[in-house]
């Protein structure tokens, strides 16, 4: 049985109800069911390969699931492709994928949505304007100087990637924005402003689902934690409900409450 | 300096082809005491390169999703056979109209393995061009379709490569105008980035949104109309085609490419380099004519130039890849 606590008022935003899985024998998500509401920011939490990260290739429509339903808005999805996730204002920030290395940091900061001036009726890029939009949007997040938003994306560091993808996930109007991992290659200053700006876009009434293997950092700033265990909800809490060590119990005896009552901490 | 050239290198990967034209166009006018740069020459040149480019152009836009089609060669020649086998019975515009549809049709069915099925472009293309080649010589039969007179007397028929303007063959005009709509398309346009990103990193493309089926689908239904074309302006100059029309202009259409700045393995690619480097390819081969070595040997030069050309494209890679 999950353990779970109550949920906040008002209708979910995102529901997902009984998502089952498979990569071909292999089951990755057994019957998980969800509700995110907006305004909150819920901890997505789990050991390696517990299906954190193929839940939420789901919720931004990279994979359609097997079974089970996903409701957004109160409105059934019944196809999954990124695009229409995008549309919907769900944004995500993902671990190994997201930039075109070939591409300039302009375009790169535009793909799939640039910017047109019309001439003669044919869309043309805008590149003056993407040019100003992006840069204004990298200074403001604190990328160095010396980068050129007409150089190719491949120029920067890791860490100056993984923030240039939090800057383009949450500088578009959204909805709902998904972060897996996104303090992975920060520095501890970055992450603690990748911290600030989660709980700042949740004051905001955005949906955040922040995915994380560090159940203290989660703890001190998410309203709700879920806790997947071999593609299986096992808990879903309110913060205040529990403690991060306890939640760090039930993720270390594998799902499941530990017998003995909390452990002393 | 350093720096500099990467940068260059790196928002212009024709650089490095444009000096190497114009060393070996130096090279070629001293050797052949200025006989390769004769009016005579040059028009047969130009035409040659137009033609060629053209062929390539497709092959670039391929390139650049990180797939390659290799059946260009039968599509030229299936091409020209539409067009010639067709234009004495129907008129030149029907033929014209019907060879490109069999260039785009041969694309769909490129692209519907490629794209689709996600099958091998490599394997995929291998195999449809020895599929149109053998079709090719199957309804030719070992014999050749011309030009009637009646045909050759056809407006049409001048305008996709009989006709000439000026001293220049209408070719010429033909692949500056397609040079600089895809110049524009792959550029300029949002349907270009979302080209290159598919070239680039095909899943995070998707990840934004693109749609990478529908992008690698359109660049082979471009490259069987481009290679179309081109099989019709080189067919409608020289009057007459047969099965082994277009036979190896596969690997000079890749060969082009590369040498132009196209990076094999996608997201980067240059026309004008392209245009290059096919009028490279034809500048060798009428070196070679002028100095009255055996045609054959062409081959020989072209199977040199690939595994050159190869060189280069990593040779190239590993300029753009250091930071």
């Amino acid at each position: 049985m999950a353990i779970s606590s109550n949920c906040p008022d008002g209708e979910p935003l995102i529901s997902v109800k009984d998502i089952c899985l498979s990569f071909g024998n292999f089951r990755v998500l057994t019957d998980v069911s969800v509700d995110f509401y907006p305004g909150e920011l819920v901890g997505l939490v789990g050991d390696n390969g517990a299906g954190k990260t193929t839940l939420i290739r789901i919720l931004s429509g990279m994979i359609p699931p097997d079974s089970g339903e996903v409701y957004f808005d109160g409105r059934r999805i019944t196809r999954f492709y990124p695009k229409l996730a995008i549309s919907l204002g769900v944004e995500s920030i993902q671990q190994t994928i997201g930039l075109c290395d070939n591409l300039s940091v302009a375009r790169n900061y535009f793909l799939g949505r640039e910017l047109v001036r019309r001439v003669f009726g044919i869309r043309f890029l805008d590149k003056k304007k993407m040019r100003e939009a992006s840069t204004k949007v990298v200074r403001d997040f604190g990328l160095r100087d010396s980068i050129d938003v007409e150089d190719e994306i491949s120029l920067l560091s890791g860490g100056e990637k993984q923030t240039f993808k939090i800057a383009r996930a949450v500088s578009f109007r959204n909805r709902v924005i998904i972060m897996d991992e996104p303090t992975n290659h920060l520095s501890v200053r970055e992450r603690g402003r990748v911290n600030e700006l989660a709980v700042q876009l949740k004051q905001q009434g955005l949906l955040v689902i922040y995915i994380t293997h560090d159940i203290f950092q989660i703890h001190r700033i998410a309203d709700r934690i879920v806790i997947l265990e071999n593609g299986r909800k096992v808990a879903d809490v309110l913060k205040d409900a529990m403690s991060a060590e306890a939640l760090e119990e039930i993720i270390r005896h594998g799902g499941h409450e530990p017998k003995s009552g909390p452990t002393g901490s | 300096m350093r720096i500099f050239v990467r940068r260059l290198v790196r928002r212009h990967p024709e650089t490095g082809t444009i000096a190497l034209v114009f060393i070996i166009s130096c090279l070629f006018v001293a050797i052949t005491h200025g006989l390769w740069l004769s009016v005579g020459n040059l028009q047969s040149l130009l035409r040659l390169t137009a033609v060629l480019a053209i062929m390539s152009f497709g092959e670039a836009t391929v390139i650049a999703t990180g797939e390659i089609d290799i059946s260009v060669g039968s599509t030229f020649g299936i091409g020209a056979l539409s067009f010639l086998g067709l234009a004495p019975l129907t008129g030149s515009s029907i033929a014209l109209f019907a060879a490109l549809l069999s260039g785009i049709l041969i694309g769909i069915l490129n692209g519907f393995f490629v794209a689709v099925l996600g099958l091998s472009s490599l394997i995929v293309t291998l195999g449809t061009l020895f599929l149109f080649q053998g079709i090719a010589y199957a309804v030719t039969y070992g014999f050749s379709f011309a030009a009637t007179n009646s045909v050759r007397q056809q407006v049409v028929y001048h305008a996709v490569g009989s006709g000439n303007i000026g001293n220049l063959n209408v070719a010429v005009l033909w692949v500056a105008g397609i040079l600089i709509l895809l110049q524009l398309l792959i550029f300029e346009t949002p349907l270009g980035n979302r080209v290159l990103a598919v070239g680039g990193d095909p899943a995070s493309s998707y990840s934004r949104g693109v749609n990478v089926t529908k992008i690698k689908f359109g660049v082979f239904v471009s490259s069987g109309l481009l290679a179309a074309f081109a099989g019709v302006l080189e067919a409608a100059y020289i009057g007459y085609a047969d099965g082994s029309f277009g036979v190896s202009m596969e690997l000079s259409a890749i060969a082009a490419a590369v040498l132009g700045g196209c990076y094999l393995r996608g997201g980067r690619i240059s026309l004008v380099g392209t245009l290059l480097g096919a009028f490279m390819l034809c500048g060798i081969q009428s070196f070679l004519i002028i100095l009255g070595v055996q045609p054959q040997w062409y081959i020989l030069m072209l199977g040199l130039i690939v595994v050159f050309a190869s060189l280069l494209d990593r040779t190239f890679a590993s300029v753009v890849a250091r930071k």
